[in-house]
């Protein structure tokens, strides 16, 4: 077993800077008035964890304070906890602790990567790829290796092994491992500060004269439960970890700590969270055919819109440009505070599905697709619509409106399809039927119209209240038209219903 | 001796580059020269109107150009006109976008022209800015066939029309643009213009201009002898 531990020491203030661009102003995360975490600018002015709030604010004016938010940051370990499952499915999650309680330990991920080194190129791509990929997110990492959780959480604290982390090539061997952990001092162990001062009131300042000292004695002293940390540190006993399954969505949330009021400026976050989706559903080999968003107003509530795909696509710069384009018709009457993306319902992709050829680059249906989301995206799902045959005997009702995406995607033809009446019928209907003028025995309808052809008789729904009976003529106007009109037989009117065009 | 290969050899290249420049110029299709009028190529879609091809100069509709449709009434046969053309686009695979149109288009009346309906698009934007960006994307995409677009209420403006032809250059898609009577005078940036009337018997077509071809010619279609039949009067 080869675990890696990557703990998040700032992630208490990332989660809620990670949005916007470095900024030069001072920046600190407070929780119960003190300072949790601080910002390069803060920390040159002196703003350090656990001071009080009173401090910190005589040393730097205009520090901005942000309030902690727990729910976000285990929002965002969990995400983390995703993209670590997306090289290794032995993934742990454990949260970060409040200030109040005892032992300040920062939210940690643990993985098992002894299955994925050969798959990522080994140990040193690996690290090195993760590393790239927390920077790319914003979020700065201490990592350590260990032969056990326990044992890499430790030793991710060691700043010697963390240095070793950063140019070895192979996993060490179980001896080099005995050796580090004898060599850390007794404040990393992970237990409480009562245990920490008792182990340095006894001299014992190191882990290697914690474990010369025979177990017994040391379960005497500290108790059972130390001696079972020990043993799982060692490696002598099992270290049991609760698995990490991931959900079957994705959502990401960005956070900005001064509102944003222009929708432009909500392209760069937007832009973050689609590469961090596009990167999950590769890895994991899905699809989602709608991407949620949702502008968060604070207090006044919030603006949700969604961007539809009509076939799977990884590609976050196409994802971008159509999501671009809704943002274009979004007016912001509030400044916006976070930004979150939701995809539920993620599909597993098929190989024939994908619309990456690696052979021909484009062709003709995926431009189509292309064209018909970005037409969506822009002018609205009402704007767009295809027409298709009905069955009916009423001409009205022989055509229905049909929706776009769905026709595009089904190429071969059913068994059953629909035959149109044989017989001639106008290329425009009108949408209801325009009632015709008469005088004498004379149809008008811009200058008077004659009958050439009919009757056809139509009388449908003879059966129901609204029965249709109507006799059907083509009919010749002054100006050389042609027009479909008919005579409703109930109440003897003349009404004009197409345009043979 | 070898410098004076060299200017020889120069020489022979310079020609060579002119010689290409100006087949590449003479290969634009806004060119029109005599000499090439008997043996051009024929790259037009099928109108599906031998007597329309033949006064037409790719001997169809232009490919990759706007056509623009003047006509003051519906009802004398001017969707019958473009309906094989359209037909026979999306019978190879393509989309076909009606943008705008005035009344419903009749489904049943439609596939019995012969269009795939699953390939037909209606688009009704909100505006004009709207419906002239769709418009402009669909030209451009290279995946739509055909493109029939009918005049908002706003005039269309040279500026509108000319973005129109160049995007339908670039996706080689047949663009089909219906102008009331009233713009015939003012010029277009328009490959071929039209103008269409009838007495309800036939259309009348008469070319307005012609980009690489003649115009001034009038032509009369005849309407399908199923609709002008007349039947003796019942009363």
């Amino acid at each position: 077993m080869l675990w890696l531990c990557i703990q998040f020491p700032k992630l208490s203030l990332e989660v809620l800077t990670r949005a916007q661009h470095d900024s030069a102003q001072p920046q600190a995360v407070v929780e119960q008035q003190l300072i949790v975490e601080a910002n390069r600018p803060a920390t040159e002015r002196g703003v350090e964890t656990g001071l009080s709030l009173a401090t910190a604010c005589a040393l730097c004016a205009d520090l901005q304070l942000l309030q902690r938010d727990m729910q976000r940051e285990e929002r965002q370990l969990r995400q983390l906890a995703q993209w670590g499952y997306s090289f290794t499915p032995i993934v742990s999650t454990q949260p970060a602790g409040t200030v109040s309680a005892e032992g300040d330990r920062f939210a940690c991920l643990y993985l098992e990567i002894s299955g994925c080194l050969k798959a990522n190129g080994g140990l040193r791509p690996l690290l090195q790829q993760l590393r790239r990929e927390l920077r790319q997110m914003r979020i700065s990492p201490l990592m350590g290796l260990g032969h056990s959780p326990s044992a890499a959480r430790m030793l991710s604290q060691l700043p010697e092994h963390r240095h070793w982390l950063q140019q070895t090539q192979t996993p060490p061997s179980p001896q080099q491992w005995r050796q580090w952990i004898s060599f850390s001092p007794s404040k990393l162990l992970d237990c409480d500060n009562k245990t920490i001062a008792k182990l340095y009131a006894c001299g014992i300042k190191r882990i290697s004269q914690l474990l010369a000292i025979p177990l017994s004695e040391v379960g005497n002293r500290f108790g059972r439960g130390f001696v079972d940390y020990l043993a799982r540190l060692n490696g002598s006993r099992h270290d049991p970890m609760p698995c990490y399954q991931p959900p079957a969505e994705f959502h990401g949330e960005l956070f900005f700590p001064s509102p944003l009021d222009n929708s432009e400026q909500l392209l760069f976050p937007a832009g973050r969270l689609v590469r961090e989706l596009c990167q999950q559903l590769q890895r994991r080999q899905l699809y989602s055919h709608q991407l949620r968003w949702k502008l968060d107003f604070g207090r006044q509530g919030c603006k949700v819109f969604s961007v539809a795909v009509s076939r799977p696509m990884l590609d976050p710069q196409r994802l971008i440009a159509l999501t671009k384009l809704q943002l274009e018709r979004i007016r912001l009457e509030q400044p916006t505070q976070a930004l979150s993306l939701t995809c539920d319902r993620l599909l597993p992709l098929e190989e024939n599905t994908l619309d990456s050829d690696l052979f021909d680059g484009e062709n003709q249906t995926q431009r189509s697709h292309q064209l018909l989301d970005k037409l969506v995206a822009r002018l609205g799902h009402e704007a767009l619509s295809g027409i298709t045959l009905k069955e009916s005997y009423l001409p009205e009702q022989a055509w229905a409106s049909a929706d776009t995406l769905v026709l595009q995607s089904h190429h071969s033809s059913k068994g059953h399809r629909l035959q149109p009446i044989q017989a001639p019928r106008p290329v425009w209907l009108l949408p209801r039927p325009d009632k015709l003028q008469m005088r004498g025995h004379k149809l008008f309808y811009r200058g008077e119209i004659k009958l050439l052809q009919g009757p056809e008789r139509i009388d449908g729904y003879w059966w129901q209240h609204n029965r249709h009976s109507r006799d059907y003529y083509i009919a010749q106007g002054e100006d050389g038209g042609l027009y479909w009109v008919y005579q409703d037989l109930g109440s003897e009117d003349w009404y004009l219903h197409g345009i043979y065009s | 001796m070898s410098n004076a290969e060299n200017l020889l050899q120069n020489k022979q290249l310079a020609n060579h580059t002119k010689q290409q420049r100006l087949r590449q110029l003479l290969a634009r299709p806004d060119i029109w020269r005599a000499a090439n009028e008997r043996g051009h190529r024929r790259n037009g879609i099928d109108s599906g109107y031998a007597s329309l091809n033949a006064l037409l100069s790719g001997h169809g509709w232009p490919r990759g150009a706007t056509t623009e449709l003047l006509i003051d009434r519906s009802g004398i046969g001017e969707i019958s006109l473009l309906l094989p053309a359209v037909a026979e686009i999306t019978r190879q695979g393509q989309i076909a976008i009606l943008v705008n149109p005035p009344f419903i288009p009749y489904a049943p009346a439609l596939a019995n022209a012969g269009i795939q309906l699953e390939k037909l698009l209606l688009l009704h934007p909100r505006g004009w800015k709207e419906a002239l960006w769709a418009m402009e994307q669909a030209l451009q995409s290279g995946c739509c066939g055909a493109l029939v677009s009918w005049q908002g209420h706003r005039p269309t403006s040279d500026k509108d029309l000319r973005r129109l032809q160049v995007a339908a250059r670039e996706g080689d898609c047949l663009h089909f643009h219906f102008r009331p009577l009233s713009a015939a005078a003012s010029p277009s940036p328009a490959g071929l213009r039209l103008q269409l009337g009838g007495d309800g018997e036939q259309l009348t077509v008469q070319l307005r201009k012609q980009l690489g071809g003649q115009a001034g010619q009038k032509l009369h279609l005849a309407r399908s002898a199923d609709l002008i039949r007349r039947d003796r009067p019942l009363h």
